[in-house]
């Protein structure tokens, strides 16, 4: 029979009662679509930071400037298979002259570095076959002082050795590589002498800090005799960027909600109203308080749970459309949302239904008479 | 054997007003008894004490040797749906329930709900084929005819009627009556409010309020009772 009453109940007031689930539905909907966007920011967003330069280093112990690391660590550090290794790319700084004048040479590995810096402005084009040794980048500041551009040659000496490189783009980090020429790692090698040296490692690492803590320490168990440190500002700033984004989502959910409340508040004090003469009837025939509100209880719970779950629903859309357009890729559903939306839209529609409380203080002789 | 109601010196005040002022009288178990007074004589007063809508300020009511004067309102409900069976003037059912449904609430609020119950209770007042209807559907008889269905199938002790044919036309007002005496000789006690002459001659004793006082009880006469 309560069942039977609680569906009645839901069909007898229709109007009002869609106005609550729309309510409830709505705060729902945002509640999912920003719990769903959550769940994936993070990892949505760890992917764009990686483009955006490395986070641990690994480089011979400090104080020991003029010591190079064995390029053989490449080797090692793959052999390690680290899932969240992005990209790992080798630097050797050497000292050259162009001409007379002094400039840094950075040998590298580009194609590890157009995974880690994707964010670095080359006007040309990266220098990107493994096979054409003779081309290199120059960084803004480097081409304006040597005077060169796109397709022009650059000699430089080191050690009494020379190299020709043609300058396949002029590249703009903001950084110190503006000031240097990049090539790769092993004609930087040939011109200094250095072959098989490196002067450090730059790692991009996805994950939270954490995750990163973790490689750090596992790399550094590999690596007896080098320092493998954290790029501290960025991993810090990294957590500062998540940090705000969680919070920001969690203030949002919860004003949502309390909006929604409110708008429940509205429609379920107007259907006390309706519903006085009900409450009266249902006491008069020996109906107690508790049994009573169980019942209305029951229909706001309803609600909730219809609500929530169209919400859920809704919200997966929503956050699918909010990927497309913050992160530029799809959010997939969790379902872990659905039981959090539910709960809590179920909680907001009780809340709500506070008004209907107020029934169970309805005096049957004074409603009976219709006052 | 003890009377079934005794209503001892009740009185009850609004304020400044006294509805009813030492009012005094019993019921034996089976007994119909009419209640009756001009508009604002405490009528509907006495019966929401009696069925335990509204407490006293003073005196007391024992019903089947309980005094309810001073219940709570958990022990008012209980007493409500295990000894009381109401029908009020203006039907009171639940609009959005059918009248088997409102029958089944009576019964929801007392124990358990027996569905086939509640329809045998709705046939014995003539609705056999009104089981699904819903209050919209039925005239103000068929209304009435549930509300009585409701009001019995809990085998209350006491019946308490306000008004029951007040808001019915002369042919249903016939079957309501009819039903009652039915009820009646079937042994059950039934208090009426009524204003109507025709209902006090029907009863056994007709218990009288003036401005709250009790100014007679009597009893009709029997030619008129037949």
């Amino acid at each position: 029979m309560f069942l039977r009453i609680l569906w009645k109940l839901l069909g007898a007031s229709r109007g009002r009662l869609l106005l609550a689930l729309v309510a409830l539905a709505s705060g729902a909907a945002i509640c999912s679509a920003l719990l769903n966007v959550n769940l994936d920011a993070e990892k949505k967003l760890t992917q764009e930071f990686r483009t955006f330069g490395a986070n641990v280093v690994i480089a011979p112990k400090a104080g020991d400037n003029a010591a190079l690391a064995d390029a053989g660590i490449m080797d090692r550090i793959a052999g390690l298979h680290i899932p969240q290794l992005v990209a790992a790319a080798p630097y050797l700084y050497i000292a050259a002259n162009s001409g007379t004048q002094p400039v840094i040479l950075a040998g590298t590995w580009f194609d590890q570095v157009a995974k880690m810096d994707s964010w670095w402005k080359v006007q040309g084009k990266w220098v990107s076959a493994k096979e054409n040794r003779a081309e290199c980048l120059v960084g803004q500041t480097a081409a304006r002082q040597l005077g060169l551009s796109i397709g022009s040659s650059v000699e430089l000496r080191s050690g009494g050795r020379n190299i020709s490189l043609s300058v396949a783009g002029i590249v703009t980090t903001g950084g110190s590589e503006d000031n240097q020429i990049l090539t790769w790692l092993d004609v930087a090698q040939g011109l200094a002498g250095f072959s098989g040296k490196v002067s450090l490692v730059q790692l991009s690492v996805s994950g939270r800090s954490s995750e990163i803590e973790g490689v750090t320490r596992q790399l550094a168990a590999a690596l007896p005799g080098l320092d493998v440190r954290p790029v501290r500002q960025i991993a810090a700033a990294q957590g500062t960027i998540l940090g705000r984004i969680r919070g920001l989502i969690f203030w949002t959910i919860a004003l949502i909600l309390i909006l929604s409340m409110f708008g429940v508040l509205a429609s379920m004090a107007a259907l006390a109203m309706e519903r006085s003469k009900d409450v009266g009837l249902m006491k008069a025939l020996g109906g107690s308080v508790g049994k009573i509100m169980r019942l209305f209880l029951a229909e706001a719970g309803a609600l909730g749970l219809l609500g929530g779950t169209i919400g859920f629903l809704v919200g997966v859309v929503l956050a699918r459309w909010i990927g497309w357009r913050v992160f530029n890729v799809a959010i997939s559903p969790h379902l872990e949302v659905l039981p959090i939306t539910v709960a809590l839209t179920v909680v907001v529609a009780l809340a709500g239904a506070l008004p209907l409380r107020f029934l169970g203080r309805v005096r049957p002789a004074e409603i009976l008479r219709g006052e | 054997m003890a009377p079934l109601v005794q209503v001892e010196q009740l009185e009850k005040r609004f304020g400044e007003v006294c509805a009813l002022n030492r009012v005094s009288f019993e019921v034996e178990a089976g007994e119909w008894i009419a209640i009756m007074g001009p508009s604002g004589s405490g009528k509907t007063t006495l019966i929401n004490i009696l069925g335990g809508l509204d407490h006293p300020s003073g005196g007391r009511v024992v019903v089947d040797g309980r005094d309810i004067s001073h219940l709570g309102e958990r022990e008012l409900t209980r007493y409500r749906s295990e000894k009381i069976g109401f029908v009020f003037q203006q039907f009171h059912l639940v609009p959005y329930l059918t009248a088997v449904e409102n029958v089944m609430l009576a019964q929801y609020f007392h124990s358990i709900t027996d569905e086939k119950d509640a329809a045998e209770a709705l046939r014995h007042v003539g609705l056999g084929d009104r089981l699904s209807h819903v209050p919209a559907q039925l005239s103000g008889g068929e209304q009435q005819r549930v509300a009585i269905a409701r009001a019995l199938i809990n085998h209350p002790k006491l019946i308490l009627a306000d008004e029951p044919t007040g808001n019915l036309d002369e042919a249903n007002e016939v079957v309501i009556l009819d039903l009652f005496r039915q009820l009646h000789l079937a042994g059950h006690t039934i208090l009426v409010v009524t204003h109507s002459q025709v209902i006090g001659n029907l009863a056994d004793r007709r218990v009288e309020l003036e401005h709250g006082h009790l100014a007679r009880i009597s009893a009709p006469p029997a030619v008129l009772k037949d």
